[in-house]
């Protein structure tokens, strides 16, 4: 792996922040080159956030237009409000309830720039195991489970039993679990197909 | 391999500061500089340093009493947004004349863009403005690194020294190598030299004169500060074009001539730009055709380039004036002046058509809004209620957001919402307009500079109601204490000095405290005080609203929680929408009437005071 540009979007509050640094520390513990941009003050109050996350050997934090290979998003319009940051080719991870994009256009583009969209309930997952605000480690999960993460499950998880404060730890895990089982479930339906 | 940890810009700094044995650190909080001081704490805490810390209470109280620590000797630091360099400008302008003993570096943080400021300032004209060098960091790395070498040049040439972070290295993350901090044991000791420390206009005249002899000597130095200000050039070949940048931008044109593979194009990069490197420019310009100014926010090497003809930037319409230069801007920029120079341009950017066809989706506008529960949603519900017909003068902080609320008139800079209160009353008073006027502020931007404009309207009589907001907190940078907690920058205690006393001291008569959630006592209040206020022997009312922040007292600012719901009585008015505006609160579209989003609801039960209906109900 040479270079990979991630984008992280949402809102405040959602916990953009602490999904890159998860993202960030467990590519650091890998021995690899990390880059991150975040939102902070102001445009932090309930407005879109985004975060950048850039893994290899870069020198600048904040990811191009058009140059984004992945693009998780925790908020079905900020996914599109983020799209234009997705390269050619280039995966999107979607927190969205229905397992197809609202805005039809945006379909039609992504088919036509050749790029993967991948719907799931973060936030239905998230709130039926009792922690409506940990959407963010069910989209992560569900994330990790596919091809384009550099980042194994397990090695991620491990960033998550660390980085989470004492009260938090196992709901964070569990959720972040049953974001990966979901994922690999789809993954291995895909490739049946 | 070292042990690696993943730093914030901003933490970067903090390092790099105790790395180089900094020993007094001062700050007012203020997006994107206010994580250096926590990180600073942080540090010292865990390998058991000495330094000492203090948020003060504004930024020129800041920066005199890192003055003075490193007049003592000392290596002292002193870190602000950029506009906080403006409210330290009087200190900044004579410090340079004066010079110092020990290292003296001022950290003033830009925020192009703006994302958090009133303005896209520059901090690399102020240093020019003050006469003092200044260093511009790309990353987190470099910021570091800058921290120390700020020190060292500054205790070298006894010069304040600036360094300049942007936004994109205060918040962002890097991976930095540790390594052990040593202690530095330096005593302070004080040695009178009043020709200088206490200087006369006549031995100022003198001072100036050292000052740009330090200058012209550091100057030199940049020209050779290989770390930092250095080119690619091939000695001996000519170039069409050629690139100057410094700071963030020239890690942006480095990533974008590294993946178009672009090496016939030679950059300057100049991480050290005042006092400017004239030699090693001059060679650079020498060797190209063109050159291209990429760098933020305004025109600092652009303006010492001295043949303009060859330079294309702001001042010749090529780079944008305003904004911050994002990579899709550096790179459109650079396609652009490639081509018109009849060079090859870069290649395609990846970038579809998404931007018109996001445009076309008619996203919902995010506006930053104040939090569920924020007790500030409930002060300005009940002054525009009490005082429709107010100019509502406002403050720096999260309660600028009472903008949606419609009880923001006025924002002009820390301490104004009283400033401008004041000076509205006079200009209507003397036409004989009776115009009531409610100031808010909150409670840390009460003290940083809420006072001296409160003595100055008390003092010349002026009549409005100040409603000071206090959340017992600096909310939006990031819940620093204020002078009222007693807490300091390092969870010790110190004295703590309630907003009465201040409020008391600047000679209000008129002082009342009230909880906001109790929307109805509060409207009667603000009522009260305008009969205050417009009797003869009146004066200025001053209405303390407290109640703690929902964020920074996540488990005790709500004590007695209350589920809300809305009934059918609801007849879509939407006054709760446009007047309450809580995030929690939203139109149910199947079930035809306003609903509560129960995952964003503080509960904190306000908004069934604000129902004309009743509608909304406790559960």
């Amino acid at each position: 792996m040479e270079k990979l540009n991630f984008i992280l979007s949402g809102l405040g509050g959602q916990g953009i922040l602490f999904m890159t640094k998860l993202l960030a520390q467990t590519a650091l513990n890998r021995g690899l080159k990390i880059m991150a941009a975040e939102t902070h003050g102001m445009a932090q109050r309930g407005g879109s956030v985004v975060s950048h996350l850039r893994i290899g050997d870069v020198a600048g934090s904040l990811v191009r237009a058009g140059s984004a290979h992945i693009l998780l998003a925790l908020d079905e319009n900020e996914a599109y409000r983020s799209l234009p940051f997705l390269t050619g080719g280039g995966s999107l991870y979607v927190n969205a309830p229905a397992r197809t994009l609202v805005r039809k256009q945006v379909l039609s583009y992504m088919n036509r720039m050749e790029m993967t969209c991948r719907f799931f309930p973060a936030s239905e997952t998230a709130m039926e195991l009792g922690s409506p605000m940990a959407a963010n480690l069910a989209l992560l999960g569900f994330f990790a489970a596919f091809q384009d993460s550099p980042l194994p499950g397990h090695e991620l998880g491990r960033t998550i039993e660390q980085a989470s404060p004492d009260r938090f730890r196992e709901i964070n895990l569990k959720i972040f679990n049953r974001g990966f089982e979901r994922g690999s479930a789809e993954r291995e339906q895909t490739r049946g197909l | 391999m070292m042990h690696q940890d993943i730093f914030l810009g901003n933490g970067a700094i903090a390092l790099g500061l105790l790395e180089a044995g900094c020993q007094v650190v001062t700050s007012y909080p203020g997006t994107p500089s206010s994580e250096i001081l926590p990180e600073v704490v942080r540090l010292v805490r865990s390998e058991d340093l000495n330094t000492y810390v203090e948020w003060s209470t504004n930024e020129k109280v800041a920066l005199d009493n890192a003055f003075a620590a490193a007049v003592s000797g000392k290596r002292a630091a002193c870190c602000m947004k950029q506009v906080g360099l403006n409210v330290a400008a009087d200190s900044l302008m004579s410090a340079a004349y004066m010079g110092t003993i020990g290292g003296l570096v001022i950290i003033s943080c830009d925020d192009p863009g703006p994302h958090s400021s009133q303005t896209e300032q520059d901090t690399r004209l102020m240093a020019r403005f003050a006469k003092v060098p200044v260093l511009d960091p790309c990353n987190p790395e470099e910021a570091r690194q800058m921290a120390g070498l700020a020190l060292d040049l500054s205790e070298e040439f006894q010069i304040p020294v600036v360094l300049r972070p942007a936004i994109r290295v205060c918040h962002a993350r890097q991976a930095l190598e540790l390594r052990e901090i040593p202690r530095n044991g330096r005593k302070a000791s004080f040695q009178k030299e009043p020709v200088r420390w206490a200087a006369t206009p006549k031995f100022r005249f003198l001072l100036h004169g050292e000052l740009n002899r330090k200058l012209k000597e550091i100057s030199r130095r940049f020209d050779s500060l290989a770390l930092y200000n250095f080119h690619n050039l091939t000695s001996g070949r000519q170039y069409p074009l050629g690139i100057l940048a410094g700071g963030v931008p020239y890690a942006v044109v480095k990533d974008i001539l590294s993946e178009e593979k672009r090496d016939d194009i030679p950059v300057l990069k100049l991480g050290a730009p005042y006092p400017f490197p004239e030699k090693l420019a001059e060679d650079f310009l020498n060797a190209c055709d063109r050159v291209l100014v990429i760098e933020e926010t305004d025109t600092v090497i652009e303006y010492f380039l001295r043949n303009r003809e060859k330079v294309l930037g702001r001042l010749s319409g090529h780079v944008p004036s305003e904004g911050e230069l994002v990579p899709e801007m550096v790179y459109q920029v650079m396609d652009r002046v490639l081509r018109s120079l009849d060079l090859a341009g870069l290649k395609e950017s990846g970038q579809g058509d998404a931007v018109e066809l996001v445009k076309a989706l008619n996203l919902p506008v995010r506006k930053p809004t104040l939090c569920p529960g924020c007790p500030h949603r409930a002060s300005f519900f009940a002054i525009r209620k009490a005082r429709p017909k107010a100019i509502f003068t406002s403050d720096i902080g999260c309660y600028t957001l009472g903008l949606n609320l419609g009880g923001v008139d006025t924002c002009l800079d820390m301490g104004a919402a009283i400033t401008m209160a004041s000076g509205f009353y006079h200009s209507f008073a003397q036409d004989q307009i009776d115009q009531p006027i409610v100031a808010t502020i909150g409670d840390s931007t009460f003290y940083h500079s809420g006072a001296a404009g409160l003595l100055n309207a008390v003092y010349n009589d002026a009549r409005f109601i100040l409603v000071i907001l206090d959340n017992q907190t600096t909310a939006m940078t990031g819940m620093q204490p204020t002078p009222g907690l007693g807490i300091r920058a390092d969870a010790s205690r110190g004295k703590a000095i309630p907003l009465e006393r201040v409020v008391a001291g600047c000679g209000i008569d008129f002082i009342e405290v009230i909880d906001p959630y109790n929307i109805r006592e509060m409207i009667q209040l603000i009522k009260k005080a305008g009969d205050y206020v417009k009797d003869p022997n009146g004066g200025i009312a001053v209405i303390i609203a407290r109640h703690p922040c929902v964020i920074a007292y996540r488990d005790t600012a709500i004590p007695e929680k209350v589920k809300v719901t809305v009934t059918d009585a609801c007849v879509e008015c939407n006054f709760c929408l446009d007047r309450f505006e809580c995030p929690a609160l939203y139109k149910d579209e199947t079930l035809g009437r306003t609903a509560v989003n129960q995952a964003l609801c503080a509960q904190c039960g306000v908004c069934i005071q604000i129902c004309p209906k009743g509608a909304i109900i406790a559960v």
